[in-house]
């Protein structure tokens, strides 16, 4: 029995949301869970790809979203949305990052401002899910590699060396079989009589 | 033959000029030169952003007016099929009774059927203290002290047993639900049954009223001193030292920038201006009609009183 509330208005998110929050351990309670979430979001804005626990990254994610769809509605003059990115990014630099760097860079786009890819688990120990959150357009190298083509993908480099070594068997087994080939139509000549003849069907 | 001769002459030096200077042009070892093309200078125009357009639509602002229209934001308990048809049946039920425009503050007159008595009708008067519920679930409270009693009467928007709801004073509070009334003096809550309505001109913003009342004494229903009350003048009169310690432990600063709360509070905009498109020709509608009917009310033969 909820009324939505009217005083603010919000831009949609392009990620999906879960109906709750997650609590996230903390002996400080609710404030040491903004505060983590805090570190985490400073974290992504300054190195733009980041490896942690999935339920870190999927909250931060959404903090993340909701800063730079705020900060791309309002842009850089309006009291309340610097405030709050004031209290997101612990390092005052990244708000200049955020205004000038990132705004920009998402002005235009139809789709989430950042990407969440799971990360291999360590073997052994917690089984804890991995992995990596990132801003779009960032400057390192793809984690995905949706190019099957690329020559020097391992896998293409391990096949391409598989081929080679087959074609190489195959050629030397040619070479060897050359010499025997010679007399091979003598011996099959002789041995041709002594097979059993098929029964002729009348 | 003047005509003549003088365009003959005038070809004749145009050649004579074309072709001297082709042969200048020839002879000279400068290269031609370019011709300067003026470059038009690009308006690039300023990268439109979705989400800054989407957030001028002009729609938005009914959503103060008609704030029901809006769907319940949890979403466990969204469906769209079920908001449409409910959209459907509030605008119907709109256009059998006039529900005005009121806000919490505001001094309602309700008059419903009395379900005990056949053919009559009850009427209450009283200041709405709070809003609550989406879609046809909307509704509202009022409250008022008679006989030295506080009453509070809770009615639905949309219930079909209400014959008629008239706002006697348009206007707002300092706060956004005024559940303190019931711990305040009750001069606050006291309103007079046959009170007239007050006309607002058309088009002034609805004025809010800045009136903080005083809170009698303790015990209270709720720890008003922690709610960050607008509307109190008196709440720290009442308390003890403890209760100031407390409730600064309560305090909770980091609530404002917590964003995804405020996200999980509201619609979005996008969401929004799909709402209020579907709604706003139709709302639109029965305004006009209901100026149309007013006036015709104001000025109206005055019918004979004899026979």
């Amino acid at each position: 029995m909820n009324q939505a509330e009217v005083s603010k208005l919000v831009s949609k998110l392009r990620i999906n949301v879960p109906p709750t929050h997650r609590k996230l351990r903390s002996p400080k309670g609710p404030e040491g869970r903004i505060d983590k979430l805090r570190k985490t979001v400073t974290g992504l804005v300054k190195f733009e790809r980041i490896e942690l626990n999935y339920n870190r990254a999927d909250e931060a994610r959404q903090y993340t979203e909701r800063l730079i769809s705020e900060a791309i509605r309002h842009g850089d003059c309006h009291k309340p949305t610097m405030d709050t990115a004031n209290f997101w990014l612990l390092e005052k630099e990244l708000i200049h990052k955020l205004f000038k760097v990132l705004v920009p860079r998402y002005e235009t786009s139809n789709s989430s401002y950042t990407r969440l890819i799971n990360a291999p688990k360590p073997q052994y120990g917690r089984n804890i899910d991995k992995v990596v959150l990132e801003l779009k357009g960032n400057p390192f190298p793809d984690l995905i590699n949706n190019n099957t083509n690329n020559k020097l993908l391992i896998q293409n480099v391990l096949l391409d060396a598989a081929k080679q070594d087959y074609r190489q068997s195959k050629i030397n087994e040619i070479a060897k079989n050359i010499g025997k080939t010679e007399n091979a139509p003598l011996n099959e000549s002789s041995k041709k009589p002594e097979a059993p003849e098929k029964p002729v069907e009348s | 033959m003047a005509l003549a001769i003088r365009r003959s002459t005038s070809e004749v030096y145009g050649a004579a000029k074309w072709f001297i200077r082709r042969d200048c042009r020839v002879l000279s070892t400068l290269p031609e030169k370019a011709v300067e093309v003026p470059v038009e200078t690009k308006q690039e125009r300023p990268a439109v952003s979705r989400i800054r357009a989407s957030a001028r639509n002009p729609n938005l602002a009914l959503r103060h007016v008609y704030p029901e229209f809006l769907p319940d934001p949890n979403p466990k308990w969204r469906n769209s099929l079920r908001e449409k048809l409910e959209r459907i049946d509030m605008l119907n039920r709109r256009k059998q009774i006039d529900i005005p425009e009121f806000y919490v503050g505001s001094i309602l007159a309700v008059t419903v059927a009395d379900p005990h008595a056949q053919g009559k009708t009850n009427r209450f008067v009283g200041i709405c203290i709070e809003r609550k519920g989406a879609g046809l679930r909307a509704e509202f409270t009022l409250r008022n002290v008679v006989d030295h009693q506080g009453v509070e009467v809770r009615y639905d928007l949309y219930d079909p047993t209400v014959h008629s709801i008239q706002v006697l004073r348009l206007e707002k509070r300092l706060d956004e639900k005024l559940l303190y009334l019931r711990d305040a003096l009750p001069e606050y809550s006291t309103f007079p049954f046959d009170m007239d309505p007050e006309i607002l001109p058309d088009g002034t913003p609805v004025p809010v009223n800045p009136v903080q009342v005083k809170l009698k004494p303790r015990p209270w229903l709720e720890r008003w001193e922690r709610q960050e009350l607008q509307g109190v003048s008196n709440i720290e009169e009442h308390l003890k030292e403890k209760d100031r310690v407390r409730r600064e432990l309560r305090k909770e600063p980091w609530e404002k920038y917590d964003l995804m709360k405020q996200y999980r509070r509201t619609i979005p905009i996008e969401d929004q201006n799909d709402i209020w498109a579907e709604v706003n020709h139709q709302l639109k509608q029965l305004q006009l009609t209901r100026k149309k009917v007013s006036r015709k009310r104001t000025f109206g033969v005055p019918k004979t009183q004899l026979g």
